[in-house]
């Protein structure tokens, strides 16, 4: 769980004496007996046992919870590597140290594990600033300093696709349950031709979040329930222009597209839009073409997304005053969460701030669900629309995962020592923790999705199913849109975001102008980094 | 060696030949060592042959003995005189270690294509990042950016100094003004961009934005347009240096005697005219020292455009730093990144020659 929305939910729901209350009522079940809820998995007391570390609304853990969790989670290890099997061995983790968490959670889960086993672990910390540029100057001079690195799935292209990765022996994937795994996250993510190199350790995605005091009867839109396409919201947010929103009673907005750059993040908010338009059931590609490298996003599906948001600009009253220097921040904690807009596409935690923030005033009045869709879909393949509804929810960014680099090949020793680190920090169990405490890493496994496991550890069972269930659905949709894994990703995002800002800014001719210079951009940076290979790339990422 | 030389010599050196050998086998021989090193690397870099380096240590190490060797050379072989030397030396290897090498290497970088992302790294390019940048409309258009913000500085400057002659002045609470106009340029532009730009001016609950509803703008934007933008960040970075303008202004009207300005009040002069004709251009070297330095501080804006705008809406507010920021950072594009830094730095030596060769004879006393 994200330490904001910890720290949040904390400090709104538990009271001195609503903590007294939950112990007692923990108490009376306890003495009761057997009513206590059904864990996930195999290891049901060691996941109820953790769950109580420190308790919700006991403080936020620190190191010696972290410690204490990792040495309850040591089970699967001990079953596989004897005590001291690695003595001797050195591994370097490279990894972040955002919010004292990241590295620093991983060298408490990880100090049990290094006691057991007489490995000893050095620790390359970075500020998420600086991940990328060292990540890519590594691999890029050859000076790859790490044995095991916690990385982005959208950066596979730029390491598994250039060899730097070893591959995940099978005890590992018996180890962590590797099937255990929310659908968009199953492979190919952490695949790379066919072999396996990922332990995740965190998703992401984009869901819909909605104002329900615009919908209903008497409300002012009029509508009985929240749009299902893109169309609806267009047309919601052009209709509230003029009216009052019945929360503040500042002037009505509808939908709050970001409008500024986001450093390459930003262009996620226009797939949201373009993915119900561009991804087609029967093609898994819907950025590029897969034999070719060209970019579709100068395609009639994609120009209509870009479309939908100038329609929206050139309607005065449709974004709040300034939208064009708003960029994603802005958008949700700034307008959303203070009750300006009615609608909103965000990653999974935007939601559950909205009910325990301090600054949000719309905790009642939200609900969410997955992206909405399309009326029509443009099937690229075929070069025509089709007039049929089509729902693909973003799954922006894939999450963090925990990979063993090939500095460990020819070493059996080390590479064991790796893959064992690696899998006791993406255990299933301890991922229970991860994702109910200040972690930085969100749910991502079905077994997650217990809420019994969540109420038992003092959570609220609404506000966990609010919060666990927006996620569910766009996880393990069919027909999600998902981060193509190829090399320099962000590379197009960021030029995207650029041409886009001329464009919205008017100084295209057009939504069409603005894609094709999207689009020669794009040409671009592949020719730069190397058609090719990127095809190449491109394909396995698609798993094709 | 002719007797001005031995002016400044406290002692005569008589060198022996065996130290002067000595201090020739030094530098030699350690230049030997440099060079060997890096020869035997060069060949394991290629696949020639393996020596089993780890990194490029060795060859960092061998110039540091080198330079260290080359400076105790001095001593041995010239004695008082390569004491003298030993002043200097150590800066100008450090120097060139740390700007003239990185900058030989940063031309062969600019004339690259590399991109971090690419598998086959970097690639010799030829003058592919000139035609590149020639049309490339987000470079010129930052670059035309420039040009309005280093105009900015002329009622920058007009400010800072009616401010400095306020301060000048017998007024009351003097000291306290001094620190609290000084305050803005202690905080990191950083600080500025958020406190001001995201919080002071956020449109909804913004006291800045509040106070524009009340005076009966009722839906303020500050960087909806692209003028307004590019305005609210000149203003925000004035806010900032002015007060390093003023300061410097402020210091050279202290140093102007108060005689000359006694001599005007008794001839007669009026006050306009004793600005015009004695303050003015008493402080034309000071003005034009702060203006130049000013000029570079500000071909540097970054961090507040970063910040706030990201060089929004539709690149109105780019600089040519934040731009180079992006191309380099997201983009990892290294090649044509460097590239464009390197032009950037020739124009901006070239145009700072000009101006001070220009402010040599503004500078020129007209009294």
């Amino acid at each position: 769980m994200k330490v904001e929305l910890y720290n949040q939910y904390v400090r709104s729901q538990m009271s001195r004496r609503s903590v007294l209350k939950g112990a007692a009522s923990m108490g009376a079940l306890a003495a009761m007996g057997g009513a206590a809820p059904a864990f996930a998995g195999g290891h049901g007391s060691v996941r109820a046992e953790i769950m109580k570390i420190p308790g919700v609304g006991m403080g936020s853990p620190g190191d010696p919870e972290w410690q204490k969790v990792g040495e309850l989670c040591l089970g699967p290890t001990k079953e596989r590597v004897a005590e001291g099997e690695f003595a001797g061995v050195e591994l370097t983790f490279m990894g972040l140290n955002n919010q004292n968490l990241h590295n620093f959670l991983f060298r408490g889960f990880l100090k049990p594990w290094e006691a057991y086993t007489g490995a000893k672990i050095n620790w390359i910390d970075l500020a998420q600033a600086d991940y990328n540029p060292r990540l890519q100057q590594s691999i890029a001079t050859k000076t790859v300093d790490f044995d095991i690195i916690e990385m982005g799935a959208p950066f596979e292209g730029d390491t598994a696709g250039q060899g730097l990765l070893n591959e995940m022996p099978d005890w590992v994937k018996d180890q962590i349950d590797y099937e255990d795994l929310v659908g968009y996250l199953q492979p190919p993510v952490g695949t790379w031709d066919g072999k396996a190199y990922r332990i995740n350790i965190d998703g992401d995605c984009h869901t819909f979040c909605y104002r329900k005091d615009y919908f209903g009867e008497g409300s002012i839109t009029g509508r009985a329930n929240p749009p299902r396409s893109w169309q609806e919201v267009n047309q919601i947010s052009k209709d509230v222009i003029g009216k009052m929103d019945p929360l503040t009673g500042l002037p009505a907005h509808g939908f709050l597209d970001p409008l500024k750059g986001w450093g390459g993040f930003g262009f996620y908010f226009l797939e949201d839009r373009a993915a119900p338009y561009v991804k087609h059931p029967d093609d898994p590609a819907w950025l590029f073409d897969v034999d070719t490298m060209k970019p579709r996003v100068n395609n009639p599906g994609w120009v209509q997304a870009i479309q939908d948001v100038m329609d929206l600009i050139a309607t005065e009253g449709a974004y709040p005053a300034d939208q064009i220097n708003a960029d994603p921040g802005t958008t949700g904690f700034q307008q959303f969460l203070a009750g300006t807009g009615s609608m909103l596409t965000w990653w999974g935690d935007i939601g559950s701030n909205a009910r325990t923030s301090d600054t949000s005033v719309i905790g009642d009045v939200v609900g969410f669900g997955i992206n909405p869709g399309s009326e029509r879909v443009y099937n690229h393949l075929k070069g025509q629309w089709e007039n049929t509804y089509n729902e693909s929810p973003n799954n922006a960014y894939l999450g963090w995962g925990v990979y063993v680099t090939n500095r460990v090949n020819g070493d059996d020793k080390k590479r064991k020592a790796a893959w064992s680190a690696a899998a006791h920090i993406g255990g299933k169990d301890i991922s229970l923790w991860t994702s109910a405490y200040p972690s930085g890493f969100q749910p991502y496994r079905n077994s997650h999705f217990n809420y019994d496991e969540w109420e038992a550890a003092g959570y609220d069972r609404a506000f966990v199913e609010d919060y666990l269930g927006s996620n569910l659905d766009s996880y393990n949709h069919p027909n999600s849109a998902n981060e193509p894994r190829i090399p320099g990703i962000f590379q197009y995002y960021s030029v995207a975001e650029d041409e886009l800002a001329k464009g919205f800014a008017g100084q295209y001719g057009s939504a069409q102008e603005t894609a094709d210079a999207i689009a020669a951009a794009w040409e671009k940076i592949t020719d730069q980094i190397g058609r090719e290979s990127q095809i190449k790339l491109y394909k396995a990422s698609l798993g094709l | 060696m002719s007797s001005k030389e031995y002016l400044h010599i406290v002692t005569q050196d008589h060198i022996p030949v065996q130290k002067m050998r000595f201090g020739r086998v030094l530098i030699w021989g350690s230049a030997g060592i440099f060079f060997c090193l890096v020869f035997l690397q060069l060949l394991q870099q290629n696949g020639v042959a393996d020596f089993k380096f780890s990194n490029w240590r060795p060859t960092l190490y061998a110039y540091g003995f080198w330079a260290i060797c080359l400076c105790a050379a001095q001593v041995l072989m010239y004695g008082e005189r390569g004491k003298r030397t030993l002043f200097v030396l150590p800066a100008v290897l450090f120097v060139i270690s740390m700007v003239v090498f990185p900058l030989i290497f940063a031309l062969g970088i600019a004339f690259s294509s590399w991109n971090l992302s690419s598998p086959d790294g970097r690639q010799f390019n030829g003058l592919d990042n000139v035609w590149e940048m020639w049309a490339d409309p987000f470079y010129w258009n930052a670059l035309k950016n420039m040009v309005w913000y280093i105009l900015a500085i002329i009622p920058e400057y007009a400010i800072a100094f009616g401010l400095a002659i306020l301060l000048n002045a017998q007024i009351r609470a003097r000291k306290f003004f001094r620190v609290a106009f000084l305050m803005p340029l202690m905080l990191s532009p950083v600080a500025v961009s958020w406190m001001i730009g995201k919080s002071m001016l956020e449109i909804r609950f913004g006291p800045i934005s509040r106070l524009a509803r009340t005076l009966g703008w009722d839906n303020p934007s500050f960087f909806g347009s692209g003028e307004i933008a590019r305005g609210m960040i000149m203003m925000m970075d004035a806010w900032t240096f002015i007060p390093f303008m003023m300061i410097m202004i402020l210091a050279g009207l202290q140093a102007i005697p108060k005689e000359l300005h006694e001599a005007a009040e008794v001839d007669g002069a009026p006050p306009w005219k004793r600005f015009w004709e004695i303050t003015f251009p008493l402080m034309l070297p000071v003005s034009i020292t702060a203006i130049l330095i000013r000029i570079i501080f500000k071909l540097k804006l970054a961090d507040i455009i970063i910040n706030v705008t990201s060089g929004g809406p539709g690149g109105a507010t780019d600089s040519v730093t934040s731009f180079i920021y992006r191309e380099y950072r997201d983009r990892s594009n290294v090649g044509y990144g460097t590239f464009l830094a390197i032009v950037y730095l020739v124009i901006i030596v070239i145009f700072m020659t000009v101006l001070m060769k220009l402010a040599d004879r503004w500078m020129k006393p007209r009294y």
